[in-house]
């Protein structure tokens, strides 16, 4: 029984249902419909994060690129489906093929060197989709956004607002399963290896560059599955929306929630997205400081707290327990 | 290749390697033979760590052979090899200051060592299907069993981070064992050991051969675990060769007594 | 030949600013082991000071820049004393995202301080044009080169002939072994962060007249000066500067003659496949690491 509970896939699946019990509260009226819309995006951002967070966390290395990927998955996924109507799944697969074949090619440039290229070749990347989310009009229909309907699975199933969202969902706790699998792996083991000592890491046989070039590349994968079901959930894409500050702001999640914690990139994901929308917008000066918060949660974090705040829970554990311990 | 060891697993020939213009191995050539403890030793800065670290080509050596037989009996030119593929062909080693992963438990840290052995996908490992599963099953009683050896297979679950340093020596160790190696280095493995930890060590290293039917180099500082462990030894001094002999000539050699014992041979005075 | 002589000017000129702007970059990686991602947004915050010196309180535009390197020299000192000071335990990955948080702070709160419309810096030299082989160049782009140029060579002849020099190159080529020898590290990562300051709200002044002063001012800016310090290698203080002219130059000639909108993007592309080849850059080496 003991060994059921502790079995980290349940609690994946249990939190997977949890979170889908949303919109059935929504139909109560329990809470806001707009929250519905809030918390999807929120997952949506979290499954980039997750991706992020492997690359930084696990092998150190810096990305201000993701924002450009998911951006450019989501054009790719509108101009699949709307404009050339090719059916959700295999638009979806091509959307994350090739903004990660994109991603590998930059990788296998910057990441011969020292890890910091790898960030400044995002930068100059992203710059660079910018300007083609601007300027391709054919493609992204430049300024005046790009829009997409909620997907049809199968060919037959018209998703709606709800059943999107529980399609997120679906995703996100996959993409948690998969991200878990991987990192308590060999994978995992190779990346927290080379973040820890390069030289020992290539003594025991691994390969630098293909791991680096490996962590990018899922990376960007998570980044344009986040990309294709943006598109389909909030229905529209706008070249401003994929800016270095939503970059920024991945790197938020991940540094706050905590480093190489799964559930930690779902907590920043909710500092970072959730709050902000749905508690500081009744105060106007709050809103407008969110981003000077996040920046300055960052560096507090990384000085202070630098496993991020979803060890709060177990430290304040400890802490009571010593407490009561204490008082005995 | 044409290259035949005879008896030896690894032969250096002329190994020579600069920094700046400075010369920090000049002419090296040594062999060490099979089920060997050979001693590397030197003054501080006679080109010991650079010398192996241009056998496990963490540097490319200017000039030179480095040749190395692996179990199969092929023999390798290794200075053809990337630094990661050394450790395929059998050949091992430790650092210095232990290079483990705090964050990680013991047992994933010896995993590590087994790296190269895995033949499962990333999409076997990302689904978890049966073959990654048998794998990781497999290697993780191997680690176990290794971890048995050293006498630390209590400590498996335990994270890395809160070990004492005789126990991640050992762990690092342990790394090294799993992949099964035919000539494993060591560097300094003495360094921070009390003399009993130490006394502890040249047992487990004796017996790390007789088990694992391996050769060792020792590249080390301290004498009384070279002299007592080595069967024979290398002594250099500002990247030159000195004195190759058994412990005994080693220790009698005069040229090593002015250079490293720092005698100035006062009977000569 | 006029118009390749105008594109090679206006090519200096902002390859003035590129250089001040990643000279300002490795001085910090130089001394603090930093990649300052903040450079650009705190450049930016400053251009706004001057901007509100000279539009609101209505000071010479000289004065105004006066305020504005002082106000560098203030926030330069501050982000060191504040925050880097206290990042010596940290690890080097996790200090470049230190400096991301802080272009965060910096964007987020520069808006709530200037507002969000965008403002108007004129030149320092308002009015006349040099003719030189029947191009054309302002007399503040004229100065701009000079200034730039100056500005660069005081700081290298301070790097290589002063004893402040010294202490910064000993500083830069390792840090540990000069405080061993006396060096005071501490004031000596201090001055670089406000020396830094300083070259940044420089290359936004210049960089001011020819767009408009908006929180995005000195992103483009920002990309190049850290493209130049990649091109010309992170080991030298004179690579990256000679990096961002010779960014300067192959962007204008490539927007002029190749593609006016995709030009940038093609030289972006262009550097990335030179770095294939030339990894370290135009006269970065290979570093051995020690194992």
């Amino acid at each position: 029984m003991k060994k059921i509970i502790k079995n980290p896939y349940l609690h994946f699946v249990i939190l997977g249902l949890i979170l889908a019990l949303v919109p059935k509260m929504a139909e109560m009226g329990l809470i806001k419909t707009s929250y519905l819309t809030t918390l999807g995006g929120t997952f949506i951002f979290a499954i980039a994060a997750l991706g992020l967070n492997i690359l930084l966390g696990y092998s150190g290395l810096i990305s201000l690129g993701t924002a450009g990927f998911m951006g450019l998955a989501a054009y790719l996924s509108a101009y699949f489906t709307s404009d050339m109507n090719i059916p959700f799944e295999l638009s979806m697969f091509l959307a994350i093929l090739i903004p990660t074949l994109v991603g590998i090619l930059i990788g296998l440039v910057s990441l011969k060197i020292e890890g910091i290229y790898l960030a400044i070749a995002t930068l100059a990347v992203s710059e660079i989709m910018k300007k083609t989310f601007e300027e391709f009009d054919v493609f992204t229909n430049g300024f005046s956004g790009k829009t997409a309907s909620y997907p049809t699975l199968l060919g037959t199933f018209e998703l709606n607002r709800a059943t999107t969202y529980y399609f997120v969902v679906v995703v996100l706790v996959l993409v948690m399963l998969l991200t878990y699998n991987l990192m308590n792996g060999r994978l995992g083991r190779a990346l927290n290896a080379m973040r820890g000592s390069e030289a020992a890491s290539q003594a025991m046989g691994v390969n630098l560059l293909k791991h680096r070039l490996i962590a990018f590349a899922l990376a960007t994968m998570y980044a344009s599955i986040a990309g294709v079901l943006y598109v389909h959930f909030i229905k529209y894409a706008y070249p401003t929306t994929w800016s270095l500050n939503l970059s920024l702001n991945f790197l938020s999640m991940i540094i706050i929630g905590g480093l190489r914690s799964i559930y930690g990139t779902l907590l920043g994901a909710v500092i970072v997205f959730a709050v902000p929308d749905l508690l500081l917008k009744q105060i106007p000066i709050l809103s407008d400081l969110s981003y000077v918060l996040n920046g300055i949660l960052i560096i507090l974090v990384i000085i202070f707290y630098p496993n991020g705040l979803i060890h709060m829970f177990t430290d304040l554990k400890k802490l009571f327990g010593k407490l009561i311990k204490g008082e005995k | 290749m044409q290259n035949n060891l005879d008896n030896s697993v690894l032969k250096v020939e002329g190994l020579s390697i600069a920094f700046g213009g400075l010369k920090a191995v000049d002419n090296l050539s040594f062999e060490i033979k099979e089920k060997e403890v050979f001693g590397l030793i030197g003054p501080n800065g006679a080109g010991k760590t650079t010398a192996f670290n241009c056998i496990t080509q963490f540097y490319k050596p200017d000039s030179g052979s480095i040749v190395f037989k692996d179990r199969s009996g092929n023999v390798h030119n290794l200075l053809e090899k990337n630094v990661h593929d050394i450790v395929k062909l059998g050949l091992v080693r430790t650092f210095q200051n232990v290079e483990l992963i705090r964050e990680l438990s013991v047992i994933d840290n010896v995993l590590i060592g087994a790296h190269v052995d895995f033949k499962s996908t990333i999409i076997d490992q990302a689904l978890r299907l049966p073959r990654a599963r048998k794998e990781e099953k497999k290697y993780r009683a191997e680690a176990l069993r290794v971890l048995g050896i050293l006498g630390i297979a209590d400590r498996a679950d335990l994270p890395a981070g809160g070990q004492p340093y005789g126990v991640l020596k050992k762990v690092e160790f342990a790394r090294a064992l799993m992949s099964n190696p035919r000539l494993i280095i060591l560097d300094e493995p003495a360094a921070g050991l009390n003399d009993i930890e130490t006394a502890e060590l040249s047992k487990l290293i004796r017996k790390l051969r007789d088990e694992l039917d391996c050769s060792i180099l020792l590249v080390e500082h301290d004498m009384r675990l070279v002299m007592d462990v080595c069967d024979k030894i290398c002594a250099i001094s500002f990247g030159k060769f000195l004195a190759v002999g058994t412990p005994k000539e080693i220790k009698e050699n005069k040229d090593v007594q002015v250079a490293y014992l720092g005698i100035e041979v006062e009977e000569n005075a | 030949m006029s118009t390749f002589i105008q594109v090679i000017l206006r090519s200096l000129e902002t390859g003035s600013i590129y250089a001040l702007a990643a000279l300002s970059i490795i001085i910090i990686f130089r001394t603090s082991n930093i990649v300052n991602f903040s450079q650009g947004s705190v450049a930016m915050f400053n251009t706004f000071v001057v901007t509100y010196l000279f539009n609101s309180l209505g000071i010479n535009i000289w004065l105004a820049a006066l305020g504005g390197i002082l106000s560098a020299i203030v926030t330069g000192l501050l982000i060191d004393l504040v925050v880097i000071r206290h990042t010596k335990k940290v690890h080097p990955e996790a200090k470049q995202i230190i400096t991301l948080g802080m272009l965060m702070i910096v964007l987020g709160i520069s808006p709530l301080i200037f507002g969000v419309d965008p403002l108007r810096l004129p030149k320092l030299i308002e009015t006349g044009n040099l003719s030189i082989f029947g191009a054309d160049i302002s007399y503040n782009g004229v100065f701009n080169i000079i200034f730039g140029l100056f500005v660069m060579g005081g700081l290298f002849v301070v790097l290589q002939k002063t004893k402040i020099g010294l202490a910064v190159r000993s500083t830069a080529s390792n840090e540990h072994t000069a405080k061993l020898m006396g060096v005071p590290t501490k004031t000596v990562t201090m001055g670089a962060w406000a020396v830094a300051g300083v070259l940044g709200v420089l290359s936004g002044v210049m960089t001011a007249p020819m767009t408009s002063v908006t929180l995005h001012i000195m992103d483009d800016v920002q990309l190049n000066a850290l493209i130049a310090v990649v091109l010309g290698g992170f080991q030298t203080f004179y690579g990256p500067v000679v990096g961002a002219y010779v960014i300067g130059i192959g962007r204008n000639l490539l927007l002029y003659y190749g593609s006016s909108v995709w030009g940038g993007q093609i030289l972006y592309i262009l550097i990335l496949v030179f770095l294939v080849f030339r990894p370290h850059g135009l006269f970065g080496k290979k570093i051995i690491k020690k194992v």
